[in-house]
């Protein structure tokens, strides 16, 4: 992935999680992944239009997803239900968005598509060979895949 | 003993959602989140705003704004939205309404929409994640112009 | 220090040297287990790690810490303190443990240790049979053992340890539970073929402990030059004490591999033998990949050096490394104007800093963190620029990575490798460079 998208990212996840869920947030070591297959349970995805294609994957357990549902919310939530996961796509919105605005200034002309949630029930990755930047971020409710798959448009 | 209610409050005011004569501002949501709509929701009403209607892409937000004027005082408007995005949303109701006022909320910051929406007509653009007190203020501030 | 532990005399000291000159054909990987030294074959050991982060197995053996995520492979890890009833000091949840990885037969495995010492060369003659008084362990886990510079090894029987059978006995006696899959049992087989002869072998165990301690595989890209530089290095030892101990050793005997100006700007003498070995390119748009750039000196040379040959053409180059670090601060490269060669400057600007890359460069250069050893999503390429790339990689992945390249290259393209790396078929590909720089094209 092309080094001036990557601290865009990493910032964005920091500064928006922590804002967010108004608690300490670390970020863990960057590597790169082969395949693009979410792992963690739920996926929120984000894609990525502009002077590249991609997608933003955010990955995480069901366990933390409704924990940070609650945290967001104010409220106790247990089931992924309408709300948990509109709320959960709102937060891979925001730092997305908050990613591309960065890149935007840098004078990388991206653009992002409505977000979309994955449960372990429905989903359906291809397994495309494509590498992607994984960044891991550590938060108290548990851990946040951020992946990120970007091709330069040809 | 005398409670905390038994004392008048010191900075005792009226909330910014009511109006001189005691009646709500209405507001018009328009944002493709659940979420952001239950959160705007809920900072407006603790302030006496009353919202008066929701819609989840800019197509419906412009159907609804039409449908309710003019007993819409303020719109809320997300960009990134199916169907129609908050853009195009805000030029069709500023060509319906001019005196329409419309404030941007959205994740995107980037300076081209910022400029683009405030020239459409957008009286205001604040970028998300949600600060209460900055709802608060900027949406106080529209409305009292 | 003879083995009653008196001071030798001289006549003693000169019979332990030619003790030592006798060839060394046993080499170990020396640890130590509560306060005593131990070994074990080098061909066991795959290589050295510090982990940590072990995932608990539940309802495993007690001396399995886990499982360990080894670049991908999950292995099983043991503590051997534990497998041993030996005392073991506790560490913290996350600390790094000294971990040697093992690979016997199919299985490898993780072996959790007090210290990892060093690589200590011995003719197996020189092993005594283990005697019950020499180990608190079990006798039949011990090989034997043997003296090597004043200290006591005794080294471990590492097949009969991890074999099946053994593992079941240890278990029945810890707990009901049965562990992990157990490696094969494996008989002689496991040594060297290379056992021959003495030169062979050590030319063999020089191999594996630059594979352990700088993963530099010796291979056909790479062979010419490790069995020249052997030679060398037996003229310098002066025949004696050939074997690599550490990573200080590793890296002296590599010395002489890198190609030159790695890590730096090229000089003007060899930007201008690249510039002459470039052959005239029919293309408009000049595609390049350059893997392993590290901080991006050799990219941004080479970019000057094709803006000079190919005036008129579009050039797109992609450099990468998989080092976060390095390829990080390669687009924003700042330098004092003198430390920058002169085919450079002219496409220099000053800046804040220091002084940059012009625009036209910089346009031309896209710098990314990537793992070569994953998909790219390039075009068809008219140069590949990999010096001392391809020794760094496995076996398996060389051949993989190279056959990318040979897929990727245009008919006409130009390979560059490491001076001393060559492609491995000679029919497919013939020499366009000399002796400073390493380049090649397709045979017609």
């Amino acid at each position: 992935m092309r080094v001036e998208y990557i601290n865009p990212f990493v910032e964005a996840a920091f500064n928006v999680l922590k804002e967010v869920l108004n608690s300490d947030v670390k970020r863990g070591e960057l590597y790169l992944k082969s395949t693009t297959m979410p792992v963690l349970g739920v996926a929120a995805l984000v894609g990525l239009a502009g002077d590249v294609e991609g997608r933003v994957l955010f990955d995480m357990s069901k366990a933390t997803a409704l924990a940070v549902a609650s945290t967001m919310n104010g409220e106790d939530i247990t089931t992924m239900d309408e709300l948990a996961k509109a709320t959960i796509t709102e937060l891979a919105n925001m730092i997305t968005a908050q990613a591309v605005t960065k890149l935007h200034d840098l004078g990388f002309k991206f653009d992002l598509t409505p977000p979309a949630l994955f449960t372990g029930d429905n989903m359906e990755v291809s397994d495309h060979e494509v590498e992607a930047l994984i960044v891991p971020m550590e938060i108290p409710q548990g851990k946040v895949e951020i992946n990120v798959a970007i091709r330069e448009r040809a | 003993m005398k409670t905390k209610e038994d004392f008048p409050s010191i900075n005792a005011r009226e909330p910014d959602g009511k109006k001189p004569d005691g009646s709500s501002y209405r507001i018009l949501v328009v944002d493709d989140s659940m979420f952001v709509a239950k959160q705007i929701g809920q900072i407006l009403t603790s302030e006496g705003y009353d919202i008066i209607g929701t819609a989840a892409d800019g197509e419906q937000g412009v159907e609804k704004y039409k449908e309710l004027h003019p007993n819409v005082d303020l719109v809320t408007m997300d960009i990134t939205m199916p169907r129609m995005d908050g853009i195009t949303a805000l030029e069709h109701i500023m060509t319906f309404d001019k005196e329409a006022k419309v404030i941007m909320i959205s994740a995107l910051g980037k300076q081209d929409l910022v400029k683009k929406s405030l020239l459409l007509g957008a009286k205001n653009y604040i970028v998300k994640p949600l600060d209460r007190k900055k709802v608060l203020e900027r949406i106080h501030q529209v409305l009292s112009k | 220090m003879t083995a009653n532990g008196e001071r030798m005399t001289e006549s003693e000291v000169l019979e332990h040297r030619k003790e030592r000159a006798e060839a060394v054909d046993y080499k170990m990987v020396t640890f130590s287990l509560a306060g005593k030294d131990y070994g074990v074959d080098i061909m066991n050991v795959k290589e050295i790690a510090k982990a940590g982060k072990f995932t608990f197995v539940p309802n495993a053996a007690t001396f399995l810490r886990g499982v360990y995520n080894l670049r991908g492979e999950i292995i099983p890890v043991i503590d051997l303190r534990v497998f041993f009833h030996l005392p073991a000091e506790k560490k913290e949840e996350d600390a790094l443990e000294n971990t040697l990885i093992l690979r016997i037969g199919e299985q490898v495995l993780g072996v959790i240790v007090d210290n990892i010492d060093k690589v200590v060369g011995i003719t197996s003659s020189s092993i005594q049979p283990p005697h019950p008084i020499f180990g608190d362990i079990n006798i039949k886990y011990i090989r034997g053992v043997v003296e090597n510079q004043g200290r006591l090894y005794i080294i471990l029987d590492a097949i009969r340890i991890f074999s099946p059978k053994e593992e079941e006995k240890h278990t029945i006696t810890e707990s009901p539970a049965v562990s992990f899959a157990a490696p094969e049992v494996i008989t002689q087989a496991v040594s060297s073929p290379e056992r021959q002869s003495a030169a062979s072998s050590d030319l063999g165990f020089i191999k594996e402990t630059l594979s352990a301690f700088r993963k530099f595989s010796a291979t056909e890209f790479n062979d010419e030059w490790v069995s020249a530089r052997f030679e060398e290095w037996k003229a310098q030892k002066k025949g004696k004490d050939l074997q690599l101990k550490d990573a200080e050793d590793a890296d002296a005997y590599l010395a002489g591999f890198f190609s030159p100006f790695s890590g730096a700007f090229w000089s003007d003498e060899y930007a201008n033998a690249v510039f002459a070995i470039l052959p005239d390119l029919p293309s408009k748009n000049i595609n390049v990949w350059n893997p392993g750039c590290g901080k991006g000196h050799e990219t941004y040379s080479f970019a000057c050096i094709l803006r000079n040959r190919y005036p008129e053409a579009h050039l797109k180059i992609w450099a990468n490394d998989a080092d976060l670090l390095s390829i990080s601060t390669a687009p924003n490269m700042v330098f004092d104007l003198e430390d920058v060669p002169e085919f450079c400057r002219e496409y220099m600007v000053k800046g804040r800093n220091g002084y940059g890359f012009n625009q036209t460069i910089r346009d031309s250069v896209v710098f990314e963190y990537h793992d070569v050893l994953n998909a790219n999503p390039y075009p068809e390429l008219d140069i590949i620029l990999a010096r001392d790339l391809i020794s760094f990689l496995t076996p398996g992945d060389q051949s993989r990575v190279f056959a990318d390249f040979s897929d990727k290259l245009k008919r006409q393209g130009v390979l560059f490798l490491g001076r001393n790396e060559k492609p491995p078929l000679s029919d497919e590909w013939k020499p366009i460079g000399n002796e400073l720089v390493s380049a090649y094209a397709r045979a017609e």
